[in-house]
This record gives C-alpha cells, structure tokens and sequence, in this order.
C-alpha cells in the first residue's frame, strides 16, 4: 500500500521533534472532546490527562521504531485511541456499573486500521517489557547496556568482560527472551502482527 | 545447539554471516516454520528493545514537554471551571435572594413575575491569555470582554476568530458579546453552531441560545431549548432553575 502522508502528519513529527508549539495544537484543538468523554465516564480532567499523554508517547514510540505515518485525519484516529484506552482503563479498574454512554463518531475503514495499527504495536511493545522484566538482573543489565551502546566492544569494556564473551551472553539473554515471549498465551493473540 | 542458534540470527541481523552460512540460514527459513517463528521473535525484540532504549532520554523530554501542555490545557481548565462554578454559586445564592425578594415585590406590586435576562447573565470571565503567545489581541479581548465593553470585546475577538477559525471557546465569547449588544440573529447563528458539534462547549452554547431567547422575551423557545440541556451538563442546575421559573 502506498503511503501517502497525511497533512496532520505534522503532528507525528511535531512527537518526533518535541516541537511543542505544534503539540500544544493537539491540547487545544483535539482535546477538550476527550476530557469531556471521560468526565461523561467516570474520569475526571487528570484521568483525561494521564490518557492523552500515554496515547501520545504509544504514537512517538511507534513512530521512532517503525516509522509510522499518518495517513488520514489525527482528530478522529487520536480521539478513537484515547476512548479505547480509557474503557480498557475502567476495566482495568473493574468498575463494573459504569453504563458507558457512546457518542457516534463515525471512523473510515482506514482510520480504523490505523488506530488497530496503533493499539497492537503497543500491545506487543507492553508484552515485551513485561517479559524483559521476567528475565535474571544480570541479563536485564547486559541486554539494557547492549541496546544503549551501540557498540558491543565498547560494552565488553564496560562489563570488564571479552568482546566474544559480551557477544555470546546478549544473543543468549535475548534468546532467552524471545523463548518467554513464544511461550506466553498473550502472544498468540498477537502474532499476527 | 540452542545457543548457537540465537548466535546466528544475531549475526545475520548485524550482516556479518558468511555467504555459505546466509544461504544455509535462509534456507531453514524457508522450511522450519517453528525456525522462522522463532526468528521473528527475536527480531522483533531486538527491534522494540534497541528502540526503547535508545529513545529512553527523549521520552522523558516529551513526557516533560506533554505534562505542562497537558496541566496548562486541561488541569488550568479545571481550576477555571472550579472558579467559575464557585462564583456562579455565590451568584446564585443572591440571586435566589434577590429572585425571591423580586418575586414577593412582584406579587405585591407588579403582575408580572417573570425571570429577567439579567438575573442570569452571569458569564465565566473569560481568560485566553493562558495560551501561550504572548497576544495583544487575546490580552486586549480578555479584558474588555471581563470589563463588560462588549462592542471592543466583539471586534478583538473577531480578529481572534480570523486567526484561529477552529477554536470553539473564541467564537463562544464572540456569540456572547453579540448577545449583549442585542445582535440576537448572529448570536443564534453561534451559538447553534456550536450546540451542534462535538466540542465541550455545546451545553453551553445551548444555555445562552436559551438566554438569547429569554432576553427577547421568547419564553416558548427559551423553554424548549433549556430542555435540550441533558443532566449531566454543568449547566443544567442553571437550567433547571431558569425552566421553574418560566
């Protein structure tokens, strides 16, 4: 599929750059609907705040990794987001009277798919911390050292430890990651991505 | 055996296999589904960790950059809704003294017991300054707006309303002091086009579509539109008050 940029993209880019003149467009233009959503569904305006932002680092970290762009209107795809992340937020919170009231936002077919894009990177980026965490410290430390410096020579000097052996150790460490992330139940919902 | 295996993907993901091993590596992609699955595991680990790490710093600079957007548009509004409910409380306590006074005086003298435009046109200061650029327009509209120089508060809020046509709060302000200069026919036109959208200020817009009509006299219409107001709008205490009074 050809992707063509949309013009909100600047918002994905004002992420990128921490440009926050463009940001605080977001806070004045696309957010006093969410604040009002989630004051309608048991938040209040600090809950609302708490989402807006998780959503906004979910995009910037999709971005850097995967060079997401935007390819239709951010109003729509940012508010479908935000909404979603709440009710799992009140499910989380196992508030279970709240009658959801629901609003009709209609969503195109491609705003969809961006915001499904969207919600199963962060599923799998929340996956693999999660198991990160499951590992032993000393690889924790080793995997964490790797990824920072680049360069492996570099992290053998740091570790006081030889080139082969620092090598050896961080394909093992992530091995053993990647047999944590295979075996949980969670990734089989994910695999598809 | 295990281990060798996470030693060669890692070394075809740094390019540093030679042709043969590449070959035979691509190979067993090709026929071992339980290789390849694993494969992609470990690349995408490799992917989202190497990310997340190296934009550690820079995520904490956006969170920082996010927070104070965040607090100065949306918790600054919180404190100003907390004001202004506060004060219309204040208000309002008076004005039940003052309607009830008004009232016995009206039963005694008048006839004519009706509620009054004014009793009710108690308007949430407006307050725009918070939003960063350093304006003289914004600082000039916000005082004559909260000094009641309406017609100054119209024409610098309509340069306002130039320069940024999405922003619903500027053209509610603009609607307001239209109705106090008695431009009733582009207040409503405002107003109702607010009401009609998504932003936080629908409710409000139809509370002063419904003062619009009070000021004119239109108790009919004002009735029928304070109705519209749902319970769970901050102005639909105002609402219900101003509907009993009709």
């Amino acid at each position: 599929m050809n992707k063509k940029p949309h013009a909100d993209n600047i918002y994905i880019e004002a992420l990128l750059k921490n440009d926050s003149r463009v940001l605080s467009k977001i806070y004045e233009n696309f957010s006093h609907k969410i604040v009002a959503y989630v004051k309608k569904n048991n938040g209040n305006a600090d809950d609302a705040q708490d989402i807006i932002q998780e959503t906004l680092v979910t995009i910037f970290h999709q971005a850097k990794e995967k060079n997401f762009i935007l390819t239709c209107p951010f109003d729509a795809y940012f508010y479908l987001l935000c909404k979603r992340r709440w009710l799992n937020e009140l499910k989380k919170r196992g508030n279970k009277r709240v009658t959801i009231i629901e609003d009709n936002t209609s969503i195109t077919v491609e705003q969809e798919q961006q915001v499904e894009e969207t919600e199963l990177f962060e599923e799998q980026h929340q996956l693999f911390e999660l198991k990160f965490k499951e590992l032993g410290k000393k690889c924790q430390e080793l995997l964490k050292t790797s990824f920072k410096i680049k360069s492996m020579e570099k992290v053998a000097e740091i570790l006081g430890v030889t080139y082969g052996y620092a090598r050896k150790k961080k394909s093992q460490c992530l091995g053993k990651l990647t047999q944590l992330v295979k075996s949980s139940n969670k990734f089989h919902q994910l695999k598809e991505y | 055996m295990k281990e060798e295996k996470y030693i060669v993907f890692d070394k075809y993901l740094t390019n540093e296999l030679t042709q043969e091993a590449l070959t035979s590596f691509e190979d067993k992609l090709q026929s071992d589904a339980v290789f390849k699955q694993e494969f992609e595991i470990y690349k995408a680990l490799n992917s989202s960790l190497s990310s997340k790490f190296e934009n550690e710093e820079e995520e904490k600079k956006l969170r920082d950059t996010l927070s104070n957007l965040g607090s100065k548009y949306l918790t600054k509004e919180k404190v100003n809704k907390k004001k202004g409910k506060v004060i219309s409380l204040v208000n309002y306590k008076q004005l039940m003294v003052a309607a009830s006074i008004a009232l016995l005086i009206g039963f005694f003298i008048f006839k004519d017991g009706n509620p009054v435009y004014n009793d009710f046109s108690n308007h949430t200061p407006l307050e725009l300054v918070v939003r960063g650029e350093n304006n003289t327009t914004t600082i000039k509209a916000e005082e004559a707006f909260n000094s009641k120089n309406y017609k100054e508060a119209f024409k610098q809020l309509s340069i306002l309303a130039n320069k940024n046509p999405n922003d619903t709060e500027i053209q509610l302000y603009k609607g307001i002091s239209l109705l106090e200069l008695n431009q009733y026919a582009k207040a409503e036109v405002i107003f109702n086009k607010i009401s009609s959208g998504d932003s936080s200020f629908s409710n409000t817009a139809k509370w002063y579509t419904a003062l619009s009509f009070l000021k004119q006299g239109k108790l009919k219409e004002c009735k029928k539109t304070l109705k519209t107001i749902p319970e769970s709008a901050e102005e639909y205490k105002q609402a219900k008050k101003l509907l009993r009074k009709l």
